[in-house]
């Protein structure tokens, strides 16, 4: 048990009362880890052993790592089977999550991977913008997706973006990708 | 000590040319702005801006990024004390008097105590950095690889182990950083490892990637699934005063502030968590009986002001360790390690030798920076506080186009963006399951690092184990480690018992 810094302590066995698929999802996250440590150990035996003056070669770090989170991911399990996580604060905000809120910002994000280097910087952060404001006004339990908001979304994009792309391209020379060669789009 | 002025006059000189003035301006407006917004550290805003590495000059830059760091540390005080939203871990002890001051109708005396506070621990312990780095960084030159493993050992034991509440998910995120720096060619023998066939990671994770899509991502992430109906209500702002009595109560709690927090940010104990909790404790503690009914209740004056300074004394004195040795103690200073890496310059012992310029610029920058910071946050206060009126989808949609610039200004990779969408998730599921993140971004940074003073201490040990224990000062530093490890461990266990 560690002194918590944070000025409420949790209560030390952590009997708060369990949310609901939270076991599943501790169960998880520890599975997760223990699947990290498999990756890493199936890969750290390609790795050569050659040690030269050392005694130790570039494959003895990924072992260990791999052997610490197995460990770590078995405690986990271990704590997940136990009556949860030690010492856990109750996360912050809804016990329930906004999946569909969390998809339209995803899909923000991954379009905008996927779309910058073809339509560039500007509408690619743009259109961004406006997928991620809508989500995140959904999650609010506003209205969002009407056209007129959707078109001001997309000019408030586009007025972030463009003065962005003017600012690193022309004046600190950073690299990024527009529509058209003429630098301003 | 006549060598050491002169030195910083020269960097004052440096530091005060128009356009440096200028960086240092612009850093500390920022700073104090993403301060202010919640959601946005210093960390994570200075990781999306060092791309311009590649186009200003180090000394500028640096004079910009510490600009961000130090403002970041004003701004947030202000949050906390009006939305009771820390945006910082720094000034979550803040919120806990300030909040309830503003809530009676003090904001005003808890954000004039929290900014001149500031400004006197910053003040101070720039002082000390100033006295006492160029010492530490004569005798630093002595350490060999195995003393540096092993003081870096003791920062992956403390990021993990101490802070935090649980030391299982304190080491979980730890080496799974590790493994995020494990990815790419490994310095000494150039062996590929965990690429994949993947050619984007041949150069490896870049630190900023993962920042960035921890910190950045991740809120936006968090936000819409979680937060969307949790209502945040603002106190009222008004005048930025405090009267006799308050500065009377005020000043001492600040100087203790300072001689608490100066001392953890030199050593590798990461971060101003306990700094600042400490002395809250050490005020509420020492507080006259008739104030000490305040704690808790109407909000006391000292406990915002020791633990703002506490916080802005730490804050400068992890400039010590990193700027010396090379070590960085808090998330940000990993940040700056990286920037400074960016540049091809080692930030060791040799620093004060070979880039002897950029460091006394830097320190000078800071003296200045305060000074700015006063002026930026108590008459202008209210300039920032209109920042809190952006609505959040705006706010938050808006700093996902600002990570796009910092992750793909990066190598031009939109490979890296879904990555950076990869480790969003993977923080939303950190954040849910209360797992810290600066382990992550520590690991990820000091593990390369780690890895290659180990096996160069290895080989002057001719591949013995026991080069760790014979040489006295590395073997303190592991005894040191073990420390840190068990003593808390016993105690819970004799409390138990």
């Amino acid at each position: 048990m560690n002194p918590s810094p944070s000025p409420v302590p949790s209560s030390p066995d952590s009997n708060q009362p369990p949310v609901a698929g939270r076991g599943v999802g501790q169960l998880l996250v520890g599975a997760g880890a223990l699947g990290v440590a498999a990756v890493l150990a199936y890969g750290a035996t390609s790795i050569s052993s050659d040690a030269g003056y050392a005694g130790v070669g570039p494959n003895f770090l990924p072992w260990v790592v791999s052997a610490a989170l197995a460990i770590c991911g078995s405690l986990l399990i271990f704590e997940a089977l136990t009556g949860g996580y030690r010492q856990m604060d109750v996360p912050s905000g809804a016990p329930r999550g906004d999946w569909h809120a969390l998809a339209w910002v995803s899909a923000g994000v991954l379009l905008n991977a996927t779309l910058i280097t073809t339509i560039g910087f500007i509408l690619s952060c743009a259109l961004c913008f406006t997928l991620a404001v809508r989500g995140l006004r959904a999650s609010e339990g506003k209205p969002a997706g009407n056209l007129r908001q959707t078109v001001m979304d997309a000019v408030t994009g586009m007025l972030i973006a463009a003065p962005v792309y003017w600012l690193f391209t022309k004046l600190l020379a950073v690299n990024l990708p527009g529509l058209s060669s003429t630098g301003w789009i | 000590m006549m060598d050491i002025l002169n030195q910083l006059l020269g960097g004052f000189a440096t530091a005060g040319t128009p356009i440096n003035l200028l960086w240092a301006l612009a850093g500390c407006a920022l700073g104090t702005a993403i301060g202010v917004l919640p959601g946005l550290g210093p960390a994570v805003t200075i990781a999306m801006l060092l791309p311009i590495t590649g186009q200003v000059e180090p000394t500028a830059s640096m004079i910009f990024f510490a600009g961000i760091y130090y403002g970041a540390m004003y701004g947030g005080s202000t949050t906390s004390i009006l939305l009771n939203t820390p945006g910082e871990t720094g000034t979550m002890v803040t919120a806990l008097e300030g909040f309830k001051m503003a809530k009676h109708g003090r904001a005003g005396a808890a954000l004039a105590t929290s900014a001149i506070g500031s400004f006197v621990a910053g003040t101070i312990a720039t002082i000390l950095v100033t006295l006492f780095a160029p010492i530490l960084a004569k005798f630093a030159v002595r350490l060999g690889p195995p003393e540096y493993f092993c003081l870096m050992l003791l920062a992956f034991t403390t990021v993990s182990a101490v802070l935090g509440k649980s030391t299982l998910r304190g080491m979980t995120a730890l080496f799974f950083g590790l493994a995020l720096g494990l990815v790419g060619i490994d310095q000494i023998t150039a062996q590929v490892r965990y690429t994949g066939g993947v050619m984007e990671f041949m150069d490896g994770i870049e630190v900023v990637l993962v920042a960035v899509g921890l910190f950045a991502v991740t809120e936006a992430l968090y936000n819409a699934l979680y937060e969307g109906r949790s209502a945040n209500d603002m106190n009222k702002l008004n005048k930025v005063h405090m009267t006799r009595t308050e500065w009377r109560r005020s000043w001492p709690a600040w100087l203790r502030g300072t001689a608490i927090g100066f001392p953890f940010g030199t050593i590798p104990a990461g971060g101003s968590e306990i700094p600042t909790f400490l002395s809250y404790a050490a005020e509420r503690k020492l507080a006259k009986p008739a104030h000490q009914a305040e704690f808790g209740t109407v909000g006391a004056i000292e406990g915002v002001a020791g633990p703002e300074a506490a916080n802005n004394a730490a804050v400068t004195a992890t400039l010590v360790p990193l700027l010396t040795l090379g070590i960085p103690t808090s998330v940000t200073a990993a940040i700056l390690l990286s920037a400074l890496q960016n540049y091809g310059i080692n930030a060791g012992p040799q620093l004060f030798q070979t880039s002897g310029d950029l460091v006394w610029a830097l320190i000078a920058s800071l003296y200045i920076g305060n000074v700015m910071l006063l002026v930026l946050n108590l008459p202008l206060v209210g300039l920032w506080v209109k920042l809190l009126k952006i609505p959040k989808p705006q706010l938050y949609a808006g700093i996902l186009i600002f990570a796009t610039v910092g992750v793909y200004g990066m190598r031009q990779s939109a490979f890296d963006l879904y990555l950076m969408y990869g480790l969003g998730l993977l923080g939303v599921v950190m954040r849910r399951y209360d797992f810290p993140t600066a382990p992550v971004i520590v690991g990820l940074i000091l593990g390369p690092l780690a890895e290659a003073q180990m096996r160069n201490a290895l080989s002057i040990g001719e591949g013995s184990w026991w080069v760790f224990v014979e040489r006295p000062m590395s073997a303190t530093l592991l005894a040191v480690v073990v420390l840190v490890l068990v003593t808390p461990r016993l105690l819970a266990w004799r409390r138990r018992a």
